[in-house]
Protein backbone atom coordinates (compact mmCIF):
# COMPACT_ATOMS: atom_id res chain seq x y z
CA UNK A 1 0.00 0.00 0.00
CA UNK A 2 2.87 2.60 0.95
CA UNK A 3 4.89 1.12 -1.84
CA UNK A 4 2.67 2.10 -3.66
CA UNK A 5 2.04 5.67 -3.27
CA UNK A 6 5.59 5.88 -3.11
CA UNK A 7 5.53 4.64 -6.82
CA UNK A 8 2.48 7.19 -7.42
CA UNK A 9 4.31 10.43 -6.28
CA UNK A 10 7.87 9.97 -8.08
CA UNK A 11 6.05 8.59 -11.01
CA UNK A 12 3.91 12.20 -11.02
CA UNK A 13 6.94 13.59 -10.52
CA UNK A 14 9.18 12.12 -13.19
CA UNK A 15 6.28 13.37 -15.39
CA UNK A 16 5.83 16.82 -14.39
CA UNK A 17 9.69 16.86 -15.01
CA UNK A 18 9.92 15.47 -18.24
CA UNK A 19 7.18 17.97 -19.00
CA UNK A 20 8.99 20.78 -18.11
CA UNK A 21 12.19 19.65 -19.98
CA UNK A 22 9.97 19.45 -23.17
CA UNK A 23 8.43 23.09 -22.59
CA UNK A 24 12.16 24.21 -22.32
CA UNK A 25 13.54 22.52 -25.22
CA UNK A 26 10.31 23.49 -27.37
CA UNK A 27 11.33 27.12 -26.45
CA UNK A 28 14.98 27.17 -26.83
CA UNK A 29 14.46 25.55 -30.20
CA UNK A 30 11.64 28.37 -31.16
CA UNK A 31 14.47 31.50 -29.94
CA UNK A 32 17.11 29.90 -31.98
CA UNK A 33 15.15 29.05 -35.05
CA UNK A 34 15.91 32.17 -36.43
CA UNK A 35 19.55 31.96 -35.48
CA UNK A 36 21.72 30.41 -37.85
CA UNK A 37 24.99 29.16 -35.80
CA UNK A 38 27.18 29.43 -38.37
CA UNK A 39 31.25 29.73 -37.74
CA UNK A 40 31.34 33.42 -39.58
CA UNK A 41 28.42 34.71 -37.54
CA UNK A 42 29.91 33.35 -34.34
CA UNK A 43 33.03 34.80 -34.86
CA UNK A 44 31.46 38.30 -36.09
CA UNK A 45 29.35 37.78 -32.80
CA UNK A 46 32.33 37.43 -30.54
CA UNK A 47 34.14 40.62 -32.37
CA UNK A 48 31.17 43.08 -31.99
CA UNK A 49 31.23 42.02 -28.15
CA UNK A 50 35.36 42.78 -28.27
CA UNK A 51 35.17 46.23 -29.62
CA UNK A 52 31.99 47.22 -27.45
CA UNK A 53 33.98 46.26 -24.38
CA UNK A 54 37.16 48.60 -25.93
CA UNK A 55 34.84 51.13 -26.49
CA UNK A 56 33.30 51.29 -23.06
CA UNK A 57 36.30 51.25 -20.93
CA UNK A 58 37.90 53.75 -23.43
CA UNK A 59 35.12 55.81 -22.82
CA UNK A 60 35.49 55.85 -18.84
CA UNK A 61 39.00 56.31 -19.02
CA UNK A 62 38.20 59.60 -21.51
CA UNK A 63 35.60 60.65 -19.11
CA UNK A 64 38.37 60.29 -16.04
CA UNK A 65 40.69 61.95 -18.31
CA UNK A 66 37.84 64.89 -19.25
CA UNK A 67 37.15 65.04 -15.18
CA UNK A 68 41.21 65.82 -14.87
CA UNK A 69 41.55 68.25 -17.58
CA UNK A 70 39.09 70.32 -15.74
CA UNK A 71 40.55 69.82 -12.88
CA UNK A 72 44.25 71.38 -14.75
CA UNK A 73 42.76 73.85 -16.24
CA UNK A 74 41.07 74.93 -12.76
CA UNK A 75 44.49 74.99 -11.54
CA UNK A 76 46.41 76.55 -14.21
CA UNK A 77 43.71 79.10 -14.48
CA UNK A 78 43.14 80.26 -10.30
CA UNK A 79 45.66 82.99 -10.03
CA UNK A 80 44.97 84.83 -12.83
CA UNK A 81 41.31 86.61 -13.34
CA UNK A 82 41.01 87.19 -17.22
CA UNK A 83 41.52 83.30 -17.28
CA UNK A 84 39.75 82.07 -14.81
CA UNK A 85 36.38 84.02 -16.64
CA UNK A 86 37.08 82.06 -19.55
CA UNK A 87 37.85 79.05 -18.03
CA UNK A 88 34.38 80.17 -16.80
CA UNK A 89 33.07 80.49 -20.18
CA UNK A 90 34.52 77.03 -21.53
CA UNK A 91 32.68 75.38 -18.67
CA UNK A 92 29.82 76.93 -19.61
CA UNK A 93 29.91 76.35 -22.93
CA UNK A 94 30.23 73.44 -22.45
CA UNK A 95 26.96 73.32 -20.81
CA UNK A 96 25.55 74.60 -23.75
CA UNK A 97 26.45 72.75 -26.21
CA UNK A 98 25.31 69.17 -24.09
CA UNK A 99 29.24 67.87 -23.11
CA UNK A 100 28.23 67.91 -19.58
CA UNK A 101 25.62 67.17 -17.05
CA UNK A 102 22.88 69.97 -16.20
CA UNK A 103 19.69 70.70 -13.58
CA UNK A 104 17.70 73.02 -13.57
CA UNK A 105 13.72 74.07 -13.66
CA UNK A 106 11.62 72.96 -16.61
CA UNK A 107 9.02 70.32 -17.99
CA UNK A 108 8.76 66.92 -18.99
CA UNK A 109 7.10 66.25 -21.68
CA UNK A 110 5.71 62.43 -22.38
CA UNK A 111 4.34 61.61 -25.08
CA UNK A 112 2.76 58.15 -25.70
CA UNK A 113 1.45 55.75 -28.43
CA UNK A 114 -2.92 55.82 -28.52
CA UNK A 115 -4.65 52.95 -26.39
CA UNK A 116 -6.89 52.40 -28.70
CA UNK A 117 -7.20 49.39 -30.64
CA UNK A 118 -5.53 49.08 -34.05
CA UNK A 119 -8.12 47.73 -35.61
CA UNK A 120 -10.36 50.45 -34.60
CA UNK A 121 -9.21 53.23 -37.12
CA UNK A 122 -9.19 53.21 -40.31
CA UNK A 123 -5.08 54.27 -40.38
CA UNK A 124 -3.15 52.44 -37.32
CA UNK A 125 -0.24 54.38 -38.27
CA UNK A 126 -1.93 57.39 -37.14
CA UNK A 127 -2.39 55.81 -33.23
CA UNK A 128 1.63 55.86 -33.18
CA UNK A 129 3.81 58.97 -32.25
CA UNK A 130 6.31 59.63 -34.99
CA UNK A 131 9.71 61.16 -35.35
CA UNK A 132 7.95 64.47 -37.01
CA UNK A 133 5.60 64.89 -33.92
CA UNK A 134 8.95 64.53 -31.35
CA UNK A 135 10.72 67.08 -33.69
CA UNK A 136 8.01 69.31 -33.77
CA UNK A 137 7.58 69.47 -29.83
CA UNK A 138 11.22 69.84 -29.54
CA UNK A 139 11.16 72.59 -31.84
CA UNK A 140 8.45 74.22 -29.51
CA UNK A 141 10.07 73.66 -26.86
CA UNK A 142 13.33 75.58 -28.11
CA UNK A 143 10.78 78.42 -29.22
CA UNK A 144 9.28 78.60 -25.57
CA UNK A 145 13.08 79.16 -24.98
CA UNK A 146 14.03 75.75 -23.76
CA UNK A 147 18.08 75.45 -22.77
CA UNK A 148 18.71 72.19 -22.48
CA UNK A 149 16.64 69.30 -23.82
CA UNK A 150 17.20 65.79 -23.83
CA UNK A 151 15.22 62.26 -25.18
CA UNK A 152 14.59 59.19 -23.14
CA UNK A 153 18.27 60.10 -21.89
CA UNK A 154 19.76 61.27 -25.12
CA UNK A 155 20.30 64.82 -24.89
CA UNK A 156 20.44 66.83 -27.82
CA UNK A 157 23.48 68.56 -29.17
CA UNK A 158 24.00 70.77 -32.00
CA UNK A 159 24.77 67.57 -34.33
CA UNK A 160 21.29 65.48 -32.85
CA UNK A 161 19.17 64.41 -35.27
CA UNK A 162 15.78 62.20 -35.01
CA UNK A 163 14.88 60.38 -37.52
CA UNK A 164 12.87 57.23 -38.12
CA UNK A 165 13.47 53.30 -37.89
CA UNK A 166 10.37 51.62 -38.08
CA UNK A 167 8.44 51.83 -35.01
CA UNK A 168 11.66 53.08 -32.81
CA UNK A 169 13.44 56.78 -33.60
CA UNK A 170 17.10 57.10 -33.69
CA UNK A 171 18.52 59.62 -31.90
CA UNK A 172 22.18 60.41 -31.49
CA UNK A 173 22.94 57.15 -33.28
CA UNK A 174 20.29 55.54 -30.44
CA UNK A 175 17.57 53.66 -30.66
CA UNK A 176 15.08 54.46 -28.40
CA UNK A 177 11.17 53.52 -28.21
CA UNK A 178 7.83 55.03 -27.21
CA UNK A 179 7.10 56.44 -24.56
CA UNK A 180 8.68 59.04 -25.32
CA UNK A 181 10.03 61.25 -22.27
CA UNK A 182 11.41 64.71 -23.46
CA UNK A 183 12.84 66.83 -20.41
CA UNK A 184 13.22 70.36 -21.09
CA UNK A 185 15.14 72.76 -18.72
CA UNK A 186 13.61 76.39 -18.82
CA UNK A 187 11.68 78.73 -17.49
CA UNK A 188 8.55 75.91 -16.62
CA UNK A 189 5.52 78.52 -16.97
CA UNK A 190 7.09 79.51 -20.67
CA UNK A 191 7.78 75.96 -21.57
CA UNK A 192 4.29 75.03 -20.43
CA UNK A 193 2.92 76.82 -23.03
CA UNK A 194 2.88 74.05 -25.13
CA UNK A 195 0.01 72.77 -23.34
CA UNK A 196 -1.83 75.67 -25.21
CA UNK A 197 -4.89 75.44 -26.94
CA UNK A 198 -4.14 74.96 -30.53
CA UNK A 199 -0.85 73.88 -29.53
CA UNK A 200 1.06 70.51 -30.52
CA UNK A 201 0.38 69.02 -27.85
CA UNK A 202 -3.58 69.54 -28.09
CA UNK A 203 -3.64 68.61 -31.63
CA UNK A 204 -1.77 65.22 -30.50
CA UNK A 205 -4.33 64.80 -28.01
CA UNK A 206 -7.33 65.10 -30.29
CA UNK A 207 -5.46 62.45 -32.65
CA UNK A 208 -5.85 60.21 -29.42
CA UNK A 209 -2.45 60.16 -28.46
CA UNK A 210 -0.69 60.32 -24.80
CA UNK A 211 0.36 63.58 -24.51
CA UNK A 212 1.37 64.97 -20.90
CA UNK A 213 3.38 67.84 -19.58
CA UNK A 214 4.61 68.39 -15.98
CA UNK A 215 6.32 70.72 -14.60
CA UNK A 216 9.16 70.06 -12.17
CA UNK A 217 11.50 72.55 -10.36
CA UNK A 218 14.53 69.89 -10.24
CA UNK A 219 15.51 68.79 -13.32
CA UNK A 220 18.16 66.59 -14.57
CA UNK A 221 19.69 66.52 -18.01
CA UNK A 222 22.51 63.72 -19.16
CA UNK A 223 25.37 65.11 -21.05
CA UNK A 224 26.23 63.76 -24.64
CA UNK A 225 27.86 60.24 -24.60
CA UNK A 226 28.71 60.51 -28.03
CA UNK A 227 31.44 62.58 -29.37
CA UNK A 228 31.31 65.82 -31.44
CA UNK A 229 34.67 66.16 -33.67
CA UNK A 230 34.09 68.48 -36.86
CA UNK A 231 36.36 67.71 -40.01
CA UNK A 232 34.93 70.02 -42.89
CA UNK A 233 34.00 73.36 -40.70
CA UNK A 234 36.96 75.14 -40.30
CA UNK A 235 36.90 78.62 -37.93
CA UNK A 236 37.90 81.48 -39.86
CA UNK A 237 38.57 84.88 -38.95
CA UNK B 1 12.71 -12.27 1.82
CA UNK B 2 12.02 -9.09 3.93
CA UNK B 3 15.61 -8.56 3.54
CA UNK B 4 15.51 -8.90 -0.23
CA UNK B 5 12.57 -6.45 -0.52
CA UNK B 6 14.42 -3.92 1.63
CA UNK B 7 17.55 -4.18 -1.07
CA UNK B 8 15.44 -3.52 -3.74
CA UNK B 9 12.94 -0.42 -2.08
CA UNK B 10 16.85 1.17 -1.38
CA UNK B 11 18.21 0.56 -5.20
CA UNK B 12 14.81 1.60 -6.79
CA UNK B 13 14.92 4.79 -4.80
CA UNK B 14 18.34 5.54 -5.63
CA UNK B 15 17.51 4.72 -9.03
CA UNK B 16 14.94 7.44 -8.94
CA UNK B 17 16.86 9.59 -7.07
CA UNK B 18 20.03 9.81 -9.41
CA UNK B 19 17.13 10.24 -12.75
CA UNK B 20 15.50 12.93 -10.53
CA UNK B 21 18.69 14.82 -9.91
CA UNK B 22 19.40 14.25 -13.96
CA UNK B 23 16.32 15.95 -14.28
CA UNK B 24 16.55 18.52 -12.63
CA UNK B 25 20.25 19.22 -13.99
CA UNK B 26 18.99 18.96 -17.42
CA UNK B 27 16.35 21.48 -16.78
CA UNK B 28 18.34 24.17 -15.16
CA UNK B 29 21.03 24.10 -17.80
CA UNK B 30 18.18 24.51 -20.42
CA UNK B 31 16.90 27.73 -17.84
CA UNK B 32 20.60 29.32 -18.64
CA UNK B 33 20.50 28.80 -22.09
CA UNK B 34 17.14 30.45 -22.50
CA UNK B 35 18.36 33.45 -20.34
CA UNK B 36 21.46 33.94 -22.63
CA UNK B 37 19.64 33.60 -25.81
CA UNK B 38 17.47 36.40 -24.13
CA UNK B 39 20.37 38.94 -22.95
CA UNK B 40 21.86 39.64 -26.12
CA UNK B 41 20.39 41.04 -29.30
CA UNK B 42 23.09 40.27 -31.30
CA UNK B 43 22.61 36.53 -30.76
CA UNK B 44 19.48 36.64 -32.91
CA UNK B 45 21.42 39.05 -35.80
CA UNK B 46 22.26 38.28 -38.89
CA UNK B 47 25.15 38.45 -40.89
CA UNK B 48 24.76 42.00 -42.66
CA UNK B 49 23.36 43.10 -39.38
CA UNK B 50 26.18 42.24 -37.35
CA UNK B 51 28.51 44.02 -39.49
CA UNK B 52 27.17 47.12 -39.38
CA UNK B 53 27.11 46.71 -35.37
CA UNK B 54 31.08 45.62 -35.66
CA UNK B 55 31.47 48.98 -38.00
CA UNK B 56 29.48 51.02 -35.58
CA UNK B 57 31.35 50.15 -32.70
CA UNK B 58 34.58 50.35 -34.14
CA UNK B 59 33.65 53.86 -35.29
CA UNK B 60 32.35 54.39 -31.81
CA UNK B 61 35.78 53.40 -30.56
CA UNK B 62 38.42 54.60 -32.49
CA UNK B 63 36.71 58.27 -32.13
CA UNK B 64 36.75 57.75 -28.56
CA UNK B 65 40.50 57.09 -28.57
CA UNK B 66 41.32 59.66 -30.66
CA UNK B 67 39.46 61.97 -28.18
CA UNK B 68 41.14 60.65 -25.30
CA UNK B 69 44.74 61.30 -26.62
CA UNK B 70 43.47 64.76 -27.75
CA UNK B 71 42.58 65.40 -24.06
CA UNK B 72 45.52 63.59 -22.75
CA UNK B 73 48.14 65.90 -24.60
CA UNK B 74 46.24 68.75 -23.06
CA UNK B 75 46.11 67.60 -19.67
CA UNK B 76 50.14 67.11 -19.88
CA UNK B 77 50.27 70.99 -21.98
CA UNK B 78 48.78 72.46 -18.79
CA UNK B 79 51.01 70.55 -16.56
CA UNK B 80 54.41 71.58 -18.31
CA UNK B 81 53.44 74.95 -18.71
CA UNK B 82 52.13 76.05 -15.02
CA UNK B 83 54.86 78.13 -14.77
CA UNK B 84 53.92 80.06 -17.55
CA UNK B 85 50.91 82.55 -17.64
CA UNK B 86 51.38 83.12 -21.20
CA UNK B 87 51.31 79.24 -22.44
CA UNK B 88 48.26 78.96 -20.28
CA UNK B 89 47.18 81.73 -21.65
CA UNK B 90 47.55 79.81 -25.21
CA UNK B 91 45.72 76.62 -24.32
CA UNK B 92 42.85 78.06 -22.37
CA UNK B 93 42.10 80.25 -26.00
CA UNK B 94 42.60 77.20 -27.86
CA UNK B 95 40.16 75.28 -25.64
CA UNK B 96 37.67 78.41 -25.72
CA UNK B 97 37.54 78.43 -29.60
CA UNK B 98 36.73 74.71 -29.98
CA UNK B 99 33.91 75.58 -27.27
CA UNK B 100 33.06 78.48 -29.45
CA UNK B 101 33.12 76.82 -32.80
CA UNK B 102 30.71 74.50 -31.45
CA UNK B 103 28.51 76.85 -30.05
CA UNK B 104 28.55 78.54 -33.43
CA UNK B 105 30.05 81.84 -32.19
CA UNK B 106 32.43 81.41 -34.84
CA UNK B 107 32.86 81.91 -38.73
CA UNK B 108 32.86 78.97 -40.25
CA UNK B 109 34.27 77.28 -43.84
CA UNK B 110 34.11 74.46 -45.49
CA UNK B 111 33.19 72.68 -48.82
CA UNK B 112 29.17 72.00 -48.13
CA UNK B 113 26.10 72.58 -49.87
CA UNK B 114 24.00 75.30 -50.78
CA UNK B 115 19.82 74.94 -50.74
CA UNK B 116 17.45 77.45 -52.30
CA UNK B 117 14.02 77.42 -52.00
CA UNK B 118 11.61 79.99 -54.19
CA UNK B 119 8.06 80.56 -53.74
CA UNK B 120 6.08 80.15 -56.58
CA UNK B 121 3.82 82.09 -58.30
CA UNK B 122 1.18 78.96 -58.58
CA UNK B 123 -1.31 79.42 -56.13
CA UNK B 124 -2.40 75.33 -55.95
CA UNK B 125 1.43 74.99 -54.75
CA UNK B 126 1.84 75.05 -50.85
CA UNK B 127 3.89 77.78 -49.60
CA UNK B 128 7.02 76.55 -47.83
CA UNK B 129 6.72 76.76 -44.12
CA UNK B 130 8.68 76.06 -40.97
CA UNK B 131 8.20 72.46 -41.27
CA UNK B 132 9.50 71.92 -44.22
CA UNK B 133 12.80 73.94 -42.93
CA UNK B 134 12.95 72.37 -39.49
CA UNK B 135 12.89 68.74 -41.46
CA UNK B 136 15.43 69.60 -43.92
CA UNK B 137 17.76 70.96 -40.83
CA UNK B 138 16.80 67.41 -39.13
CA UNK B 139 17.84 65.33 -42.48
CA UNK B 140 21.22 68.09 -42.74
CA UNK B 141 22.17 67.32 -39.42
CA UNK B 142 21.71 63.22 -39.77
CA UNK B 143 23.77 63.34 -42.71
CA UNK B 144 26.88 64.95 -40.67
CA UNK B 145 26.31 68.08 -41.54
CA UNK B 146 28.75 70.80 -39.16
CA UNK B 147 27.07 73.91 -39.77
CA UNK B 148 24.15 75.20 -40.85
CA UNK B 149 22.39 78.70 -41.64
CA UNK B 150 19.02 79.87 -42.91
CA UNK B 151 19.35 83.32 -45.16
CA UNK B 152 23.13 83.80 -42.48
CA UNK B 153 20.59 82.87 -39.78
CA UNK B 154 22.94 80.35 -38.23
CA UNK B 155 21.29 77.52 -36.69
CA UNK B 156 22.62 76.83 -33.06
CA UNK B 157 21.63 74.27 -30.33
CA UNK B 158 18.53 75.71 -29.24
CA UNK B 159 17.51 77.54 -32.74
CA UNK B 160 13.68 77.46 -33.26
CA UNK B 161 12.20 77.59 -36.71
CA UNK B 162 7.98 79.01 -36.47
CA UNK B 163 5.73 80.36 -38.70
CA UNK B 164 3.85 83.26 -37.54
CA UNK B 165 0.13 83.46 -38.51
CA UNK B 166 1.05 81.21 -41.28
CA UNK B 167 2.43 84.28 -43.33
CA UNK B 168 6.53 84.27 -42.37
CA UNK B 169 8.70 82.41 -40.44
CA UNK B 170 11.69 83.23 -37.78
CA UNK B 171 14.67 81.95 -37.40
CA UNK B 172 16.13 82.20 -34.15
CA UNK B 173 13.22 84.88 -33.12
CA UNK B 174 14.78 86.76 -36.33
CA UNK B 175 12.34 87.10 -39.79
CA UNK B 176 13.09 85.81 -42.60
CA UNK B 177 11.94 86.35 -46.05
CA UNK B 178 11.92 84.17 -49.10
CA UNK B 179 14.26 82.45 -51.24
CA UNK B 180 15.37 80.97 -48.55
CA UNK B 181 19.15 80.03 -48.66
CA UNK B 182 20.20 77.40 -46.42
CA UNK B 183 24.05 76.54 -46.40
CA UNK B 184 25.74 73.66 -44.60
CA UNK B 185 28.77 72.60 -44.60
CA UNK B 186 29.60 68.56 -43.94
CA UNK B 187 30.56 65.73 -46.61
CA UNK B 188 28.59 67.06 -49.95
CA UNK B 189 27.14 63.98 -51.15
CA UNK B 190 25.94 62.32 -48.02
CA UNK B 191 24.08 65.53 -47.22
CA UNK B 192 23.07 65.86 -51.31
CA UNK B 193 21.84 61.84 -50.95
CA UNK B 194 19.71 62.36 -48.02
CA UNK B 195 17.64 65.46 -49.49
CA UNK B 196 17.13 64.68 -53.28
CA UNK B 197 17.45 60.58 -52.52
CA UNK B 198 13.91 59.06 -52.84
CA UNK B 199 11.48 60.10 -49.42
CA UNK B 200 14.35 63.13 -48.97
CA UNK B 201 12.45 66.06 -48.03
CA UNK B 202 14.09 67.86 -51.19
CA UNK B 203 12.76 65.19 -53.14
CA UNK B 204 9.37 65.16 -51.71
CA UNK B 205 8.98 69.09 -52.29
CA UNK B 206 9.76 68.55 -55.69
CA UNK B 207 7.13 66.18 -55.57
CA UNK B 208 4.54 68.57 -55.21
CA UNK B 209 5.92 71.32 -57.54
CA UNK B 210 8.13 73.47 -55.15
CA UNK B 211 10.66 75.29 -56.92
CA UNK B 212 14.24 73.62 -54.77
CA UNK B 213 17.77 73.06 -56.05
CA UNK B 214 20.93 71.82 -54.51
CA UNK B 215 24.21 73.25 -55.67
CA UNK B 216 27.25 71.71 -53.85
CA UNK B 217 29.75 74.67 -53.27
CA UNK B 218 33.71 73.83 -52.47
CA UNK B 219 34.35 77.13 -50.36
CA UNK B 220 31.27 77.91 -48.34
CA UNK B 221 31.36 80.60 -45.64
CA UNK B 222 28.60 80.52 -42.48
CA UNK B 223 28.43 83.32 -40.46
CA UNK B 224 28.96 82.51 -36.94
CA UNK B 225 25.56 83.69 -34.72
CA UNK B 226 25.42 87.33 -34.36
CA UNK B 227 24.04 87.53 -30.70
CA UNK B 228 24.71 86.51 -26.92
CA UNK B 229 23.84 83.09 -26.06
CA UNK B 230 22.32 83.56 -22.69
CA UNK B 231 21.42 80.73 -20.31
CA UNK B 232 19.54 81.75 -17.41
CA UNK B 233 18.19 78.18 -15.76
CA UNK B 234 20.82 75.56 -16.56
CA UNK B 235 23.07 74.59 -13.75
Amino acid sequence: MNKKIISIVLGIMCFTLTLGICIQVRTVKNSNSTVSQNYEENNLRAEVLKYKEKYENKYRELEKAQEQLEQERQNSTQNNESLEKKEEEIKQGNKMIGLSEVTGPGVIVTLSDSKQEASSVLNPSSLLVHDADVLSVINELKNAGAEAISINGQRLVPTSSISCGGNIIDINGEKVGAPFEIKAIGLPEQLSALSRQGGYLEILKNASIGAELKKSNNITIPKYTGIISYQYAQTVE
Amino acid sequence: MKKKMKKGKITMIVTIGIVCFILALVMSMQFKIVNETDITSIENMRESELRAELANWKSKYEETNQQYEEVTAKIEEYKNNKQSNDETEKLVNEELEQVNQLLGKTDVQGEGIEITLRETDNEEISRITSDDLVLIINTLKGAGAEAISINDERIINMSDIVDINGSFIKVNGQRILAPYILKAIGNQSYMESALIGNGGPIDEMKKIGQDVSVQKVNKLKIEKYNKDIKMKYIQ
